[in-house]
C-alpha cells in the first residue's frame, strides 16, 4: 500500500499520457520567443569581443548610428549594474563597461528596422582595445597574475572559489586501506545543445512597464536581473516566457542580452527582438565546467568502501554564474549511493578567458560521478568481487543521513542495481563475453530540487507556490512560475490537479508563463519543479477540494469528508448511490461568492549541519539510478558503439511513467555525447567547434536501445511519493560505458571524451604493456586476448600506479 | 556592402495558399515562411543544415528550408507543419509524436514530423535501419530518439491501414455533463428533495 | 542568418549559364544545391556578389551508368535502381554523404566541386576576426602549417573518391569550348584553388567508363558520427581480378588533403599479380606512407593516418573475397 494512502487507484498519476501541449508541439503553432511578431518592432544584433581579454580604449559608434535604417546603439557605460544568478557573485554587466574577458563577450547592441542594416551598422562600430594577458589553462588561473579577470578573484589570483571539506579521517582510511585506487580525470567542456537558440522580446510601453519574453527556465532571476540592472522597480516589469526549446541549463541564468533588449526597446520606445545565431549559443554556453579531477578511493580486502578524496579544477570561463554551486557540488554529490565514513574534497574553480561554464543537466556532479565509478570497479576488478556486488555491500540505506550530512529519505537504489543486473544477464555475462565486446555498469545520485534556495530570504519566501482559479466554466486555471522547458512541468502540474480534483487534465489550464499572472516559482533547475511544484500544486488543490466536497455536502447533507472526486463526479464513499455532477457541485461552491481561488506552496523543512557549505547538496529528497550499458568496440579503430543500456532510475513515483522514460533516455542520449564524442574544443583559447556540425551531438545511428525500469521508492514528502527524473538518469552512463569499454578491452581512458583515437591509443599502449609483460593479475578471455587492467591517460602521471595494495 | 538587384515579385504556393511576394533575391524560403508570412511552425535551429528544424517539403521531398533560396521553389507546392494538420485533423505522423512521447521542447518537432512523413510516403513499412537512416538529418536533444523511433513505427502502421486522423478537439462532456440552464430553480433544494427520497436517513 | 546580398541569375540552358558566368569574371558563383555554397556565405567566406542558379538548367540531370548529370541529386543516386544493380559502390558512397536531408537538396556536381575545409577557415566572420585570418579568407597565412604559400584546406568530398576510383571523367563546359578530363587530374593540391578549372567552366557532368561495372570497387569513410560529418579520410579502391591475377587497381585516399591521391606508383607493381594476403599488407603499408593528414579536421591527423592501413586492408580483403 502507498504510504500516501491513496484509498482509490490514481486516475491521472501514475498513467501514462502524452504532455498537455504536445499537440501545440505537433502542429508548429506553439509560440516560441522566435515566433513573436509585435506591431512596429525592431531586430537587434550584438558585437561581439574579438578579444580574449583586453581594456576598452574607446567605442566610436558615431558612424553606426549613421546608417539607414538604425533606430539606437548602446554600449555597456550606461548600464553599470551589476547582474548575476548567485547574488554573492554577481560579475556580469548588460554589456562591457571596461574590459573584454572573453572572445563573445557583448560589447555593443543595435537595434533597426532590418537585419541588414543592423548588420552593416555593426561593422562599422570601432571599438578600440588594449590588449591584456589572457589565460586559458585553469592551472595558470590559480597563480598570481598582475590583472585578473575580475575583481572576483581571490587575492591577486584568479581562483573564484575555493571550497574544502574533510569528513571522518581520510588519512587514516588511506593507511589503513587494503587497496587504494586513484586516477586523474580530465573532462572537456560541453554545452547543452538545445535546439532553440536564445531569443528574447522586449516591450517597453508608454505607462513605464516593461514586457520581456524571453526564453529562460528561470523567469523569477531574470525579473531579479532586469530590475537590477535597469535599476526599475521589479513590479514595473513583467516576464514572460513563451514556449521553449529546451534549457538542460543553459537558460536558467539571466543574460546580457536579455538586458540589451530592455534597454534598446526603452531607448527607442519600440518593440525589439534579438535572437542568437548557433554560434552566439556556443559562445554563450554556460555549460558543463572543464574539469580536471584527482581521486582516490579506498577500500577494505573484503570490499567495504572506507575512503573518497577528491581534488578538482574546474574550469568556470569568463563568468560566475552557478559557479559558487558547481564547486561545491563537483566534491559533495560524490558520496553517496554509497556510505563511505570518510571523505576529503578540495575544490577549486578559476575564472579563465573563456565562454562561460555553468549548470548544466547533472550540474556539478557528472564528472565526478563518472571517476567515482570508475574507481568502485577498478577496487571491484583488483578484489575479484563482482562490480554489482560490490556495489550493493556498499550502499546507503534508506533514511539515514550520510557522512557529509546529507538526509536521505526514500531510497531504491539496491532494487535499481538487482533491476539491471537480472535484466542484463549480467552474472553470466560480465566478465565472460568476448573480445571487444563488454557489459558495464554504473551508478547515480542526484538531488530532487535544492533545499536552501539560491536567494536566500529571511523573509521565507516559499520556493514554490501555486495559484488555482475555478470559475462557473468548469475549467480550472493553474498559475505557476515553474518553467515548461520541454521537461514537461505543465503536464504535472496538470495531473496534480486533475489527480485531486478528479478530472481530466484537459480540462486544466496551466500557465506558467507570466510574471504578472504566476506567483513565484524559482524556476526549471537542479531538479525542483516536480517535487516542489508539484506539492505546492497539491496543496492548493486540496483547498479547491475541500471546498468542492463542502459543497457536495451542502448539496447532499452528508459529511464533506465522506466526498471524493473522481471521473467529474463527487461520490459519496459512504453512500455509491449518492452523486453529484462536477459542475453541479462547483455551482453550489461557487454561489454567493464568486470563483474558487486557493493557492499552495512548498518550502522545504529545515535539515543538514552547520559547517561551511554545508547547504551545497542539501535536498528534500535524492534520486537513484544504476545502469548496465553494453558496448563493442572495434580494437582496430577505437570506435564504441554502445548497443544497449538496461536503465533503472528511482524517481519515487512516475506521476507520468511515458514523460520520466523521455528523460531517462534523453539522458543516455546526452551522457552518451559526453563520454564518447562531445566536447568544446580549443585552440589558444579559440572555441574551435562552435557549431553543431563539429560540436559532435549523437545522431540516430550513436543511440542504442535502451530498457527503461522505473523504480518507485514512495518518497514521504514528494508529491504522490515523485522525485526527480531529469537530471540523476544522465549521471550513471557516462561510468557504465567506460567500464564497458574495459569489460570489452581490458582498457581505461580517463580523459573524456573517449573518442576513438584516445581509446586506439590506449588500447595500443596496451598491446605494448602486454608484450613486456612479465606477470598479468587478471586472466584472460575466451579469445586469447588479453583484457588486463590497463589505465591510460592522466592516471599514468600520478605519483604511484593506478591501483595499489598494502602489504600487510 | 555590394550592390544587388532590387526585390522582386514572387508567386508561391505554401500549403495550397498561393502567395504574391515580394522578396529579396537572396532571400532563403525559411526567411520568407517566417518573417514574411509568419508561417512560424518552421524553426530556424542552426541556419546552416545541421539540425533539420528548419525541414519542410517542396513536391513531396523533405527539404531544409534554411539551405534553400526562396526564388528556386516558385511555382512549386511547399508544405509546412501548419498544412500537416487540417479540418479532418492531425495528421498521423503528428498523432503518433504527441501519443508516443516523441516530443518534448517541441522545437525540433516540426522539422522531424516533415521528414517523416515525407520518408513514410516513400517507405511506408520501414525497418528500423531505415528510420535511423531517415531521422538522420534532424537533431533532438531532448528524446534520444527512442519514442520517435516508436512514432514514426506507430504512424507507419496507421498510414498502412488507412491514415485515419485523430480529432483535433478532445470532447470531455461525457465526464462533466452539460451547464445547468441558467433558469433552472435553487439546485440545493431539487437535489435535497430527490436524495431525500431516495436516502430517508438523508439529514436535509 | 541572413545571406550576404547578391545578384541571383537563373538562366534555363547550359549556354545561357556558361554566357552569364562570363559576363561577370571573378564575381560569379555557381549555385547547385546551395548545401555547401550557402552555409560558406552566410558566414560571408568569399562571397561573390553574382550567383547562377543552375536548378533550371535543362540537360544536367541525366543518370544513366556510363554518364551522371551535375545537377542529379545524391538523393537520386541512392535511389537509382540501375546504379544499384549495376554499379552499387555509387549509391553507396552517396548514402554516406552529410545527412539524408543535405542530401535531398545535394548534388552530385556540388559534392565533386566542394569547397575544401579547415578549422580555421570554416568560421563565422566574427569568429574570423577574432584570430588572425588565414590566406583562404582574408588574410595571408595558413593556421594549419604556418606558412605564406600553400593552402591546406581538406578535400572533403565522398563522391570525389568512388569517382576517382572509377576513372571517372569530367565534362566541363567553357565559354569557348567543352573538354573532358579525367576526374582526378581536375583536383590540385592546392587549398585555394583547388580544380584546374578555366574560369567560367561549367561542370556538367561525369562520364563512366563502360566497364567499370565489371570491376570490384569499394569506399569506406571514416567520420565519427553516422551522419553529418565530412569525411575525415576516405579510401576507395577499384580492382578487377582475371585469373587469380589483378588486371586492374586503383586506391585514392581521400579526405586528407587538399585534393584525392590516387596511389599509382603504388599499385603498379601488383598489377599482374595476385593481391595475396601478404600484397595486402604490403600495400596497406604503403599506403599509410603516403597519406599525410593536416591537423585542420575534428580527428587528429596520426590518427587519421593510422586509419588509412585499416581502411585499405579491410576494403581490398573485402573486395577480394566478394
Amino acid at each position: 500500500m502507498s504510504r500516501h494512502g491513496a484509498h482509490h487507484p490514481r486516475s491521472v498519476v501514475g498513467k501514462r499520457m502524452p504532455l498537455v501541449d504536445a499537440r501545440r508541439k505537433v502542429t508548429g503553432s506553439g509560440v516560441y520567443t522566435e515566433d513573436i511578431y509585435l506591431p512596429n518592432m525592431l531586430v537587434a544584433r550584438i558585437l561581439r569581443s574579438t578579444q580574449h581579454h583586453a581594456r576598452i580604449i574607446s567605442i566610436d559608434t558615431t558612424e553606426a548610428i549613421e546608417v539607414p535604417g538604425v533606430a539606437a546603439v548602446i554600449t555597456g557605460a550606461e548600464y553599470p549594474n551589476k547582474f548575476g544568478v548567485i547574488p554573492i557573485s554577481k560579475d556580469e554587466t548588460a554589456l562591457a563597461t571596461e574590459k573584454v574577458v572573453y572572445v563573445g563577450d557583448v560589447v555593443c547592441a543595435i537595434a533597426g528596422s532590418d537585419l541588414y542594416a543592423v548588420e552593416e551598422a555593426l561593422a562599422k562600430v570601432k571599438v578600440a582595445y588594449e590588449p591584456l594577458p589572457a589565460y586559458h589553462k585553469p592551472e595558470e588561473s590559480l597563480e598570481e597574475v598582475p590583472e585578473k579577470i575580475h575583481p572576483l578573484g581571490i587575492g591577486k589570483t584568479n581562483i573564484h572559489r575555493m571550497v574544502d571539506q574533510d569528513f571522518g579521517d581520510i588519512e587514516q582510511a588511506k593507511r589503513s586501506a587494503a587497496i587504494t585506487a586513484r586516477g586523474r580525470f580530465t573532462f572537456q567542456g560541453v554545452t547543452h545543445g538545445f535546439t532553440e537558440p536564445h531569443a528574447v522580446v522586449a516591450r517597453y510601453e508608454v505607462d513605464g512597464r516593461l514586457t520581456v519574453w524571453t526564453a529562460t527556465q528561470v523567469p523569477h532571476y531574470v525579473h531579479r536581473a532586469l530590475s537590477e540592472v535597469l535599476g526599475i522597480q521589479m513590479h514595473r516589469i513583467r516576464v514572460v516566457k513563451p514556449m521553449v526549446g529546451g534549457g538542460f541549463g543553459g537558460k536558467s541564468d539571466p543574460f546580457p542580452h536579455e538586458m540589451a533588449a530592455a534597454i534598446l526597446s526603452m531607448r527607442t520606445g519600440r518593440p525589439v527582438k534579438l535572437v542568437f545565431d548557433r554560434e552566439e549559443v556556443f559562445l554563450t554556453n554556460h555549460g558543463r565546467h572543464p574539469t580536471s579531477t584527482r581521486m582516490e578511493m579506498t577500500a577494505s580486502e573484503d570490499g567495504k568502501l572506507t575512503g573518497l578524496d577528491i581534488e578538482a579544477l574546474i574550469d568556470g570561463g569568463a563568468w560566475s554564474s552557478f559557479g559558487v554551486i558547481s564547486t561545491y557540488y563537483n566534491g559533495v554529490l560524490s558520496v553517496a549511493p554509497y556510505d563511505i565514513p570518510n571523505f576529503r574534497y578540495k575544490g577549486r574553480r578559476v575564472f579563465t578567458n573563456k565562454p562561460p561554464s555553468g549548470a548544466m543537466r547533472g550540474h556539478g556532479a557528472v564528472n565526478s560521478r563518472f571517476a567515482a565509478e570508475t574507481l568502485v570497479d577498478m577496487i571491484a576488478n583488483e578484489l575479484g568481487i563482482d562490480p554489482i556486488q560490490l556495489r550493493l555491500r556498499n550502499l546507503i540505506p534508506p533514511y539515514t543521513d550520510t557522512v557529509n550530512h546529507f538526509r536521505i529519505t526514500s531510497n531504491g537504489i539496491a532494487e535499481c542495481l538487482e533491476v539491471v543486473r537480472k535484466a542484463s544477464d549480467w552474472d553470466s555475462r560480465h566478465g565472460n563475453l568476448p573480445y571487444g565486446e563488454g557489459l558495464g555498469i554504473g551508478c547515480g545520485f542526484y538531488i530532487s530540487g535544492s533545499a536552501l534556495p539560491i536567494h536566500w530570504d529571511p523573509a521565507r519566501f516559499p520556493q514554490s507556490t501555486v495559484h488555482i482559479k475555478i470559475d462557473m466554466d468548469g475549467g480550472v486555471t493553474v498559475h505557476t512560475g515553474a518553467a515548461e522547458i520541454g521537461q514537461g512541468s505543465d503536464t504535472v502540474a496538470a495531473q496534480v490537479v486533475a489527480e485531486v480534483l478528479g478530472l481530466p487534465t484537459s480540462m486544466i489550464h496551466v500557465k506558467a508563463q507570466d510574471t504578472d499572472l504566476a506567483p513565484v516559482d524559482l524556476g526549471s533547475y537542479s531538479s525542483r519543479v516536480t517535487f516542489m511544484m508539484g506539492n505546492a500544486a497539491r496543496r492548493a488543490a486540496e483547498q479547491v477540494r475541500d471546498e468542492l466536497t463542502a459543497a457536495a455536502a451542502r448539496l447532499t447533507g452528508y459529511a464533506a469528508e465522506l466526498f471524493t472526486l473522481e471521473d467529474g463526479t463527487a461520490h459519496c464513499r459512504s453512500r455509491p448511490a449518492v452523486q453529484v455532477p462536477y459542475m453541479r457541485v462547483l455551482h453550489e461552491a461557487i454561489a454567493d461568492r464568486g470563483a474558487l481561488v486557493a493557492k499552495g506552496c512548498y518550502r522545504s523543512p529545515p535539515m543538514g549541519g552547520s559547517f561551511k557549505g554545508a547547504a551545497a547538496g542539501l535536498a528534500p529528497a535524492y534520486s537513484f539510478s544504476a545502469y548496465v550499458a553494453h558496448v563493442r568496440v572495434e580494437p582496430q579503430s577505437g570506435f564504441v558503439h554502445c548497443d544497449k543500456v538496461w536503465a533503472a532510475h528511482d524517481c519515487g513515483k512516475a506521476l507520468n511513467p511515458l514523460a520520466v522514460e523521455g528523460q531517462i533516455e534523453g539522458s543516455i542520449h546526452m551522457g552518451l555525447g559526453q563520454v564518447l564524442s562531445e566536447g568544446m574544443r580549443y585552440h589558444k583559447g579559440q572555441l574551435l567547434n562552435p557549431s553543431l556540425l563539429d560540436y559532435k551531438i549523437p545522431t540516430p545511428f550513436e543511440m542504442p536501445d535502451v530498457e527503461v525500469f522505473i523504480v518507485e521508492s514512495d518518497d514521504p514528502e514528494g508529491p504522490f511519493g515523485a522525485k526527480e527524473a531529469g537530471e540523476g538518469p544522465l549521471l550513471p552512463i557516462l561510468p557504465a560505458v567506460g567500464n564497458a569499454i574495459f569489460d570489452a578491452v581490458g582498457v581505461r581512458v580517463f580523459d573524456l571524451p573517449i573518442t576513438p583515437d584516445r581509446l586506439l591509443k590506449a588500447i595500443e599502449e596496451q598491446g605494448a604493456a602486454d608484450a613486456t609483460a612479465t606477470s598479468s593479475k587478471q586472466g584472460s578471455t575466451a579469445t586469447g586476448r588479453t583484457k588486463r587492467g590497463y589505465v591510460a591517460g592522466g592516471a599514468t602521471d600520478e605519483p604511484g600506479p593506478a591501483l595499489s595494495r598494502n602489504q600487510r | 556592402m555590394p550592390q544587388s538587384q532590387p526585390s522582386f515579385p514572387l508567386r508561391l504556393n505554401i500549403n495550397g495558399d498561393e502567395h504574391a511576394l515580394l522578396i529579396r533575391p537572396y532571400a532563403t524560403l525559411l526567411d520568407v515562411l517566417r518573417d514574411q508570412l509568419h508561417l512560424t511552425g518552421t524553426k530556424r535551429g542552426c541556419d546552416l543544415g545541421t539540425c533539420g528544424c528548419c525541414t519542410v517539403q517542396v513536391e513531396g521531398v523533405a527539404v531544409l528550408s534554411c539551405l534553400t533560396l526562396a526564388a528556386q521553389v516558385a511555382g512549386r507546392q511547399v508544405t509546412t507543419i501548419e498544412g500537416m494538420a487540417n479540418g479532418d485533423g492531425l495528421h498521423p505522423v503528428q498523432e503518433a509524436f504527441a501519443s508516443c512521447g516523441g516530443s518534448q521542447c517541441g522545437f525540433c518537432t516540426p522539422g522531424f514530423i516533415m521528414a517523416v512523413s515525407a520518408f513514410l510516403e516513400s517507405c511506408p513499412d520501414p525497418t528500423d535501419e531505415q528510420v535511423h537512416e531517415a531521422l538522420g538529418g534532424n537533431l533532438c536533444r531532448c528524446t534520444g530518439y527512442i519514442k520517435i523511433y516508436e512514432a514514426v513505427h506507430q504512424a507507419a502502421k496507421v498510414l498502412r491501414e488507412g491514415g485515419v486522423r485523430q480529432p483535433l478537439d478532445v470532447d470531455h462532456r461525457h465526464l462533466i455533463g452539460e451547464l445547468p440552464p441558467a433558469t433552472r430553480t435553487d439546485p440545493r433544494t431539487h437535489d435535497l428533495a430527490r436524495l431525500q427520497q431516495l436516502h430517508p436517513e438523508g439529514k436535509g | 542568418m541572413n545571406l550576404p546580398p547578391f545578384v541571383l541569375h537563373q538562366p534555363l540552358t547550359i549556354d545561357e549559364a556558361v554566357a552569364t558566368f562570363a559576363q561577370h569574371p571573378g564575381e560569379a558563383d555557381w549555385l547547385a544545391g546551395g548545401t555547401d555554397l550557402l552555409p560558406n556565405y552566410k558566414w560571408r567566406l568569399n562571397a561573390k556578389p553574382h550567383v547562377i542558379s543552375l536548378h533550371r538548367v535543362e540537360g544536367l540531370r541525366d543518370l544513366t551508368p556510363t554518364h551522371i548529370g551535375a545537377m542529379v541529386t545524391l538523393r537520386e543516386l541512392e535511389g537509382s535502381a540501375e546504379l544499384q544493380a549495376r554499379l552499387p559502390v555509387i549509391p553507396a558512397t552517396a548514402r554516406q554523404v552529410a545527412s539524408v536531408l543535405l542530401r535531398a537538396s545535394g548534388t552530385l556536381g556540388g559534392n565533386l566541386m566542394l569547397e575544401n575545409r579547415c578549422f580555421y577557415f570554416n568560421q563565422s566572420e566574427h569568429w574570423r576576426r577574432s584570430w588572425e585570418p588565414c590566406m583562404k579568407a582574408e588574410g595571408d597565412r595558413c593556421h594549419v602549417v604556418p606558412q605564406q604559400e600553400l593552402c591546406y584546406a581538406t578535400f572533403s568530398s565522398d563522391m570525389a573518391g568512388t569517382l576517382c576510383a572509377l576513372d571517372a571523367t569530367a565534362q566541363l563546359l567553357g565559354p569557348q569550348a567543352g573538354r573532358e578530363v579525367p576526374l582526378q587530374e581536375l583536383y590540385l593540391f592546392d587549398g585555394i584553388r583547388r580544380h584546374a578549372r578555366t574560369p567560367g567552366e561549367l561542370l556538367i557532368g561525369v562520364r563512366l567508363p563502360e566497364c567499370a561495372p565489371t570491376w570490384r570497387t569499394g569506399y569506406r569513410k571514416l567520420r565519427l558520427r553516422g551522419s553529418w560529418d565530412f569525411p575525415e579520410l576516405g579510401v576507395a579502391i577499384s580492382i578487377q581480378i582475371v585469373d587469380g591475377a589483378l588486371s586492374r587497381l586503383r586506391i585514392v585516399l581521400n579526405a586528407l588533403e587538399q585534393a584525392p591521391r590516387s596511389l599509382d606508383s603504388v599499385t603498379k607493381p601488383y598489377v599482374g599479380g595476385p593481391l595475396s594476403d601478404q600484397a595486402i599488407e604490403e600495400l596497406a603499408a604503403a599506403s599509410f606512407e603516403r597519406a599525410r593528414p593536416y591537423r585542420n579536421t575534428s580527428f587528429p591527423p596520426h590518427y587519421r593516418r593510422k586509419m588509412v592501413p585499416v581502411f585499405v586492408r579491410d576494403l581490398l580483403r573485402h573486395l577480394r573475397d566478394s
